[in-house]
């Protein structure tokens, strides 16, 4: 009955995580409005494109009463251009990840919090410069589920494998960041990359964190003693570390 | 606890009557939508999947809410299923869908909760912060577990024992024999924002503590306690 697995979204999970994420369908059929759970669904009536969450955007697919229009960071143009990025500009750190699609102003609203995979962030209208937080498992499964409905497909493929070597590296590279303890960003990192990393990155983290606790503990002892805030001198230290652009 | 795929079938009830009464109960001030339950659901889910501790139980009642939705759209279906027009078919099948993902979400959520209880039922039971954690059911079953657990060792080996070495709960020594999950270890947790501000963390580290400005959507690897109040207050979730 309880749940036997260690903390972490098992692969799988993510996979399901990323059936949530919207995206553009061309109707072949019509199909009423449905009431679902999550919502009404937005009536289809071909050719008018309408988004749908992908699990069902797939259900449709797979009996030919749709065709996915692949977002625009999808492109082998668009792949190629952040892939420059990962290797050439920013070879240190992951390409930026899409900003807030919603407007935010200083009055709190409920769109301020909405995080993946419920930002429309692979709908046809998102941007096509940034690499969404389910880019790797919504690349495959499309590729996966409609090659038909994207362009060179065999480039799309080849891309996303040389970004996922180029990002894992990096990923394996922040584990230097860690040593320390703190805070360490990995700003722009994808689900799947969290999913495969995290077993490594959280064993580094504890073992170190445990061979270093007395010295943490000493360290603290004598901050207490002397009474040294020295908060801002950590902050610029912390955000260097970070690399805040 | 309700068992939500034992729903039994009730077709002479109007099914769309009954969503209607989840949602016109549910006022708390703030609008419920399906759309926003099921992002706070997930959100639990999440949460609940990333870290070792038991977190509080849902509030504004999700779970109970969630729940009843399953149950009456598993009861629009048994309605439905009775016209076999092939039109409606296809649209059964959705439906069917989406209660199959709703239903993953929400045994995932109490299934990785009952495996935090069963780590450390005692730990759970020890103080009533740590009690409120807890849905009642689970509670229930926190007490049990610890009951059955008890009267075993007792009649295994405990009962042998000199009276004063009997307890479970000794913190003889400054040590307490209640273990407890592991509050410093290390997750990944996402910035959501506040306002137009950032959200900041302070990082506690072997050399440097200080504080860290932590951007919307940014995620970081940090310990659970220094972003723990973060989480529970909704200014970050975990990943």
């Amino acid at each position: 009955m309880a749940l036997p697995l260690p903390p972490g979204l098992t692969p799988t999970e993510v996979a399901f995580l990323c059936e949530m994420e919207m995206v553009t369908v061309i109707p072949r059929q019509k199909l009423e409005s449905l009431n679902l759970l999550g919502g009404p669904t937005q009536p289809l009536r071909p050719p008018h494109r309408t988004p749908l969450p992908l699990w069902l955007a797939l259900l449709l697919k797979r009996q030919r009463r749709a065709n996915i229009l692949p977002p625009p960071w999808l492109l082998p143009s668009s792949l190629e251009r952040i892939l420059k990025q990962e290797t050439d500009v920013k070879p240190q750190t992951f390409s930026p990840p899409p900003p807030h699609p919603y407007l935010i102003r200083s009055s709190p609203s409920h769109t301020d919090t909405i995080s993946p995979p419920f930002l429309p962030s692979s709908t046809a209208n998102a941007p096509s410069d940034y690499l969404p937080y389910h880019w790797l498992e919504l690349g495959e499964i499309l590729l996966e589920a409609c090659s038909d409905d994207l362009q060179e497909p065999g480039r799309v493929r080849t891309l996303l494998r040389d970004l996922r070597e180029v990002r894992m590296a990096k990923m394996r590279g922040s584990t230097k960041d860690l040593e320390g303890g703190g805070v360490s960003s990995l700003m722009g990192v994808g689900a799947m990359e969290v999913s495969e990393g995290r077993g490594f990155i959280v064993g580094v983290m504890d073992g170190l964190r445990k061979l270093g606790s007395s010295r943490e503990a000493a360290r603290r002892e004598k901050e207490d003693d002397e009474g040294i805030g020295g908060a801002g001198e950590d902050d610029e230290e912390e955000d260097e570390e970070m690399g805040f652009e | 606890m309700a068992d939500i795929s034992d729903i039994l079938a009730d077709v002479s009830r109007d099914p769309f009557a009954e969503y209607d009464e989840i949602y016109a109960s549910a006022d708390r001030g703030r609008l419920h939508s399906g759309q926003a339950d099921l992002q706070a659901l997930t959100r639990a889910w999440i949460n609940e999947r990333g870290v070792a501790e038991l977190l509080p139980w849902p509030k504004d009642g999700l779970i109970e809410r969630a729940t009843a939705l399953v149950k009456a759209q598993i009861e629009t279906v048994e309605t439905m299923t009775g016209d076999m027009d092939p039109k409606t078919n296809f649209s059964l099948i959705i439906i069917q869908t989406e209660v199959e993902r709703w239903k993953f979400l929400l045994r995932s959520l109490l299934r990785a909760r009952l495996a935090k209880i069963d780590r450390h039922a005692l730990h759970y039971l020890s103080t009533p912060e740590l009690q409120a954690r807890m849905s009642t059911s689970e509670t229930a079953y926190a007490t049990r577990h610890q009951q059955l657990l008890h009267g075993h060792y007792l009649s295994s080996f405990l009962g042998a024992f000199p009276p004063q070495l009997q307890n479970l709960n000794d913190t003889a020594g400054g040590i307490s024999m209640v273990g407890g999950p592991d509050m410093e270890g290390a997750v990944f947790a996402r910035g959501l924002g506040k306002g137009d501000e950032n959200v900041v963390v302070f990082g506690r580290g072997r050399e440097v503590d200080g504080n860290v400005e932590v951007q919307r959507g940014e995620v970081v690897v940090a310990r659970w306690a220094d972003v723990k109040e973060l989480v529970e207050k909704g200014d970050m979730e975990l990943v």
